[in-house]
């Protein structure tokens, strides 16, 4: 049993010592490395425990986007006033807290995108693993807007919703790269509006009314 | 978070006619936008079609403001001021910080919470300022009023005076150059209104050199739990000037807040000679003990010494009937100009005559009836025919020291506020001290 035990403690600190390793190769030289088997090398590691974690680097760089999520989620989830917030200010609150500590981060996360020129036109294999965290998130999101009728519920059309939050995210990354606005504060001001605008058009508005009147119409000829 | 249920949102409602104006220009960007893809929009139109908007709104605001404000400026240079006004009240138009950006703005300029750092905070804005939002929380038994700048503010306004910039420029037809003039001062102003921190220390020096006048209150500062963008006060009460007049309050009252604010003014530019220089109701809290509550100075004017002397000698007795002194004083002043020809001399010297003497006929009585309708007929009238005169329209150099616009842009207010307000004040003033 104690020996069990060991092994895995032995275990999470190779996978830290990676990421680490990983962090600090790409901070200190701008690129990737050569290859796993130099990296491996560097570390003093087989090749064979790399694969145990890892793939390949993207995987490997993914872990801090994953990190960096959760741990805002869980900042928000410990915060006392959150759990009374409307989703649109769940939203607000979170990017507010991802892009506090992407801030912390700076470097790193803009070599993640360095081969990339546009992140919109060509999402980072990067991301992979924070896209599927985050579209869950904002899926029970959407669920609980629909719930408290923030948002508008729309046959199959509310399920994509997540998705553009999804994009959001990726235009406010993308925006932040580029912002060089004293304190990032044009980035605060970007999520402020791009969420105003993406609640008014989620919520219930004209379009339902129209979709209704029409819908009665339809039923009624 | 009790809180959030006692203060209503409804009150942001009356950032409503603002609102308005923005929906507006917003639409003409729109339209701009939508006709370039179709190929078929130009920049000038949709310039013209904000002017337009803008200038709608403008003289459904202010009214009468603008109109006086066109003739105190000679030459429209006043205007810029009327337009940083608008401005700034364009401002109003947008939408509320939302609550966890507040959290984030005091997370980090005060690395804290609003709920770690007030025994109690409304979530929802209380009220729209200028450039940010005010909250209400409550310290130790007392309720303090926090403002909360919005993000992105200073480095905006920059830009944005560049986009109204070809605006105001083609509404009035001033040259984009002596326009720059007065935008210098306008986005200098401006920048200063942002720092929250400026703001607090100046605040505190005027209530001190001020606590002498009585029935004027002041709210204390708190700069523990202030920071460039976030401003703790005293939540003072009392009423905006629309609202106290349906309290019916009585003349002794309206004479007895309209003195207080004379002499406030007065005893600022004339012996401070720096200036709280946004004199709009919504900055006086009134009550109907007849004292004042002043808030936000965001925006204060200093005078540069020779400037106050050249500008308040023309209110000397009897100055305007020494020609060459008078003459001179134009010319230093920069209401005459070197090119002018000699018709244009006498012209403008004849017209600077006529309308100083009727702005400080109050200061030439021992006692003045702001609320004299015929005075301010007077004043429309007279800026009515020389705002349609050709040797005035034809005019294309800015005329008035930088300096002045501030100052006209205070006294106007100040007028006003008393004529609203329908004061009888004793005009006497300091400005007499210089003659002596």
């Amino acid at each position: 049993m104690e020996v069990e035990i060991n092994t895995e403690e032995k275990q999470i600190s190779l996978e830290e010592r990676i990421v680490e390793h990983y962090k600090k190769h790409l901070l200190e030289n701008g690129v990737e490395p050569p290859s796993i088997y130099a990296f491996c090398k560097d570390l003093e590691i087989e090749e064979s425990e790399f694969y145990d974690y890892f793939n390949d680097f993207h995987q490997l760089a993914g872990v801090f986007w994953v990190h960096t999520f959760k741990d805002v989620k869980n900042r928000m989830a410990a915060d006392v006033e959150f759990a009374n917030f409307s989703v649109r200010e769940k939203l607000l609150s979170f990017y507010y807290g991802f892009f506090e500590m992407l801030k912390k981060n700076r470097s790193y996360a803009l070599l993640s995108f360095s081969e990339s020129k546009s992140i919109l036109n060509h999402q980072p294999k990067n991301l992979k693993v924070l896209k599927e965290e985050y579209m869950d998130w904002a899926k029970d999101l959407v669920s609980e807007g629909i719930a408290n009728e923030e948002i508008a519920g729309r046959l199959k059309i509310s399920d994509t919703y997540n998705n553009i939050f999804w994009l959001q995210l990726l235009f406010l990354i993308n925006f932040w790269i580029k912002d060089d606005s004293r304190g990032f504060e044009k980035t605060d001001v970007a999520i402020e509006k791009s969420v105003h605008f993406s609640f008014d058009l989620i919520e219930k508005n004209a379009l339902d009314s129209a979709i209704d009147f029409g819908k009665f119409l339809f039923q009624n000829r | 978070m009790k809180e959030q249920d006692k203060i209503p949102t409804s009150k942001l409602s009356r950032t409503g006619s603002f609102l308005k104006t923005g929906a507006k220009v917003g639409g003409n960007y729109l339209k701009y936008y939508s006709k370039k893809i179709i190929g078929e929009g130009s920049e000038e139109e949709l310039h013209r079609d904000n002017a337009n908007d803008i200038y709608d709104s403008l003289s459904k605001l202010k009214g009468s403001a603008l109109k006086v404000a066109q003739m105190m400026s000679m030459d429209d240079g006043i205007l810029p001021g009327a337009f940083s006004e608008k401005f700034s009240q364009a401002q109003y138009s947008a939408p509320p910080l939302s609550y966890p950006l507040v959290v984030k703005t005091f997370r980090d300029q005060l690395s804290k919470s609003p709920s770690e750092v007030f025994e109690s905070f409304s979530k929802n804005a209380h009220a729209a300022a200028s450039i940010g939002q005010v909250h209400k929380a409550e310290q130790n038994g007392k309720s303090l009023a926090v403002k909360v700048q919005y993000p992105g503010i200073a480095d905006s306004i920059s830009s944005d005076l560049r986009i109204i910039k070809p605006i105001v420029s083609s509404m009035f037809k001033i040259s984009s150059a002596e326009l720059d003039y007065y935008l210098q001062e306008i986005g200098a102003r401006l920048i200063e209104e942002t720092d929250y921190k400026l703001e607090l220390k100046r605040s505190k020096e005027i209530a001190k050199s001020c606590e002498h006048i009585k029935g004027l209150e002041f709210p204390e500062y708190y700069s523990e739990f202030s920071s460039e963008r976030i401003l703790s006060m005293d939540w003072l009460s009392g009423s905006h000037l629309n609202e106290f007049l349906k309290l019916n309050p009585d003349q002794k009252t309206r004479d007895q807040i309209g003195q207080i604010l004379w002499d406030f003014y007065d005893f600022q530019i004339h012996k401070l000679k720096r200036v709280h220089a946004d004199p709009h109701p919504g900055n006086f809290l009134l009550r109907k003990n007849g004292t004042v509550g002043v808030i936000d100075f965001g925006c204060i004017k200093e005078f540069p010494e020779d400037f106050y002397l050249n500008y308040f000698r023309l209110m000397e007795p009897g100055i305007s009937q020494d020609d060459e002194r008078f003459t001179k004083l134009l010319f230093d002043l920069k209401f005459l100009l070197k090119d002018d020809s000699e018709e244009e001399v006498s012209y403008f010297s004849k017209m600077f005559q006529e309308m100083h003497g009727l702005l400080c006929t109050p200061f030439f009585a021992d006692e003045f009836n702001f609320a004299d309708e015929a005075y301010f007929q007077e004043i429309y009238a007279m800026s009515e025919r020389y705002s349609k005169d050709k040797i005035v329209r034809k005019a294309k150099a800015a005329r008035g020291p930088k300096d002045s616009l501030y100052l006209t842009r205070t006294y106007f207010g100040l007028y006003s506020l008393l004529h609203k307000l329908g004061a009888n004040v004793r005009t006497r003033s300091l400005v007499n001290e210089i003659f002596d």
